[in-house]
């Protein structure tokens, strides 16, 4: 890639970043530029992610070189594909449950062995494992342990809808959603926390753009979008004035 | 019609979902054979199914230019964006790096158009967040307090002027704000996460059986 590549690829970004971030000032024109540009950038990057890393080696190759056996293994699925198209013919749309079916199978089929071993049994592992050796711990892991099973167990209470929650039940329930609290809140800090440290990426982007090497792109950028915003502003105005006149 | 439309489609879901269920407890070579298939199978699907979501978003946007609705113009921009990715994969033959180490014309789409418009979007959102938190942040009950807290630990425990605030109010606990956190994502979050998680798979796996014995079928449709 040569260097005027690399440069104008930092005045494209930069005009994509501030593009969007000028949507914090308001709607406008340039934002709506970017977040189009993006819905159809994603779905070109998805699709070429689809094509090369599915298409070519799981259907294409398979049909130009394969056995006859690893043909047939490759149109079953293609047909099954296929038919999920049906859906825009509204005729022949129920064609299309072959495909979805056959995803819902599957999926199911998966979804019970994969739920019951990562997210149940190794769950409920995780809480009853350290009082196998209970009195051989710290008094600290003691606590720990002994929080992390209250609270599972009134977490599941809270959601355990078949008994009335009234009396001892109501107060169990109650301490479990203290404990759904702090992870919700915990949750929320590190989304914070993720979403600010994407901001930090983007400034420090701009940052670097706007140095020498990259032609100055973020400071010309930013200063033609402020230019548009003030005269925008002050057509607004004067034609406000006239039509008050 | 009927066995075409409903009984076909419901065995189809009831023979995949059990002998996939089934062969994830068989320890057989034959059973890994057939989930390697099966896994392969389920990537070809789902790519038609992406080109289902793919159809569908460009017959829309072509339904607003055809119709002139207001901003028709930029639905014009959902193809360019489209074309300025997937014309450089064609030409770089889907890779992002030469062999000589340097970048395709994919990478250089990836890294000067999709990435910072996929980085700048999220992280947008933060500011949003500030003002979703200052709305879930109003102190209204003693639940709502110890969600501030929690989260109010985690945020400010990892900037420079939390760790000195922490010093300032806690520093005679010798306890650090890295130890706080680890303590509070450890063990208080780590029940509320297990109650939820071992509530979700137990919905997960009954939602599962539901539909492979063919008791829900809402995504059949209707007819």
């Amino acid at each position: 890639m040569s260097e005027g590549m690399i440069i104008f690829g930092a005045w494209v970004a930069a005009a994509l970043t501030l593009f969007l971030f000028s949507f914090l000032y308001k709607d406008n024109p340039f934002f709506k530029v970017a977040e189009h540009l993006f819905i159809g950038a994603g779905m070109g990057w998805y699709f070429q992610t689809v094509y090369y890393k599915i298409m070519v080696p799981k259907i294409l190759e398979p049909l130009n070189s394969g056995t006859g056996f690893e043909i047939a293994m490759v149109i079953i699925p293609s047909i099954l594909g296929l038919s999920l198209i049906t859906q825009f013919i509204p005729k022949i749309s129920w064609i299309s449950r072959y495909g979805f079916t056959f995803l819902m199978g599957y999926s199911a089929g998966m979804a019970i062995p994969v739920g019951l071993a990562t997210d149940f049994m190794n769950q409920v592992l995780g809480t009853i494992e350290p009082f196998a050796n209970f009195f051989s711990l710290s008094g600290f892991e003691m606590f720990n342990a002994l929080i992390i099973a209250i609270g599972t167990v009134c977490v599941l209470f809270y959601f355990f809808f078949s008994v009335e929650h009234k009396g001892v039940g109501k107060k169990v329930s109650n301490i479990g959603i203290y404990f759904l609290m702090v992870y919700f809140g915990a949750s929320f800090g590190n989304t914070v926390m993720a979403r600010f440290s994407l901001l930090y990426g983007r400034f420090d982007t701009l940052v670097n753009y706007s140095s020498a090497k990259y032609l100055y792109a973020t400071s010309w950028i930013a200063a033609g979008l402020t230019l548009f915003f003030v005269a925008e502003k002050l057509v607004k105005t004067l034609t406000k004035a006239e039509s008050a006149e | 019609m009927k066995l075409f439309k409903k009984q076909i489609p419901l065995a189809i879901v009831f023979v995949f979902g059990l002998v996939t269920l089934a062969s994830y407890y068989v320890p057989h070579r034959t059973s890994e054979e057939y989930l390697d298939v099966m896994n392969s199978w389920e990537n070809i699907v789902s790519a038609f199914g992406f080109f289902l979501g793919l159809i569908s978003l460009f017959y829309a946007h072509y339904n607003k230019i055809k119709r002139k609705v207001d901003g028709w113009g930029y639905s014009l921009f959902v193809y360019i964006g489209f074309l300025l990715m997937v014309i450089p994969a064609v030409y770089s033959n889907g890779k992002q790096i030469n062999p000589d180490a340097s970048i395709t014309w994919l990478g250089w789409a990836y890294r000067y158009i999709y990435n910072p418009l996929q980085a700048t979007m999220f992280s947008i959102l933060a500011f949003y967040i500030i003002s979703t938190a200052y709305r879930s942040f109003r102190i209204k009950s003693l639940q709502a307090f110890v969600l501030f807290v929690a989260a109010f630990i985690l945020i400010l425990g990892r900037i420079p002027v939390g760790q000195m605030i922490w010093d300032q109010l806690f520093g005679f606990t010798k306890v650090t704000t890295g130890q706080a956190i680890d303590w509070v994502i450890g063990v208080p979050s780590t029940a509320g996460k297990r109650g939820i998680m071992i509530g979700v798979a137990i919905g997960a796996i009954v939602t599962s059986l539901k539909i492979i014995f063919g008791i829900e079928r809402q995504y059949m449709g209707k007819d």
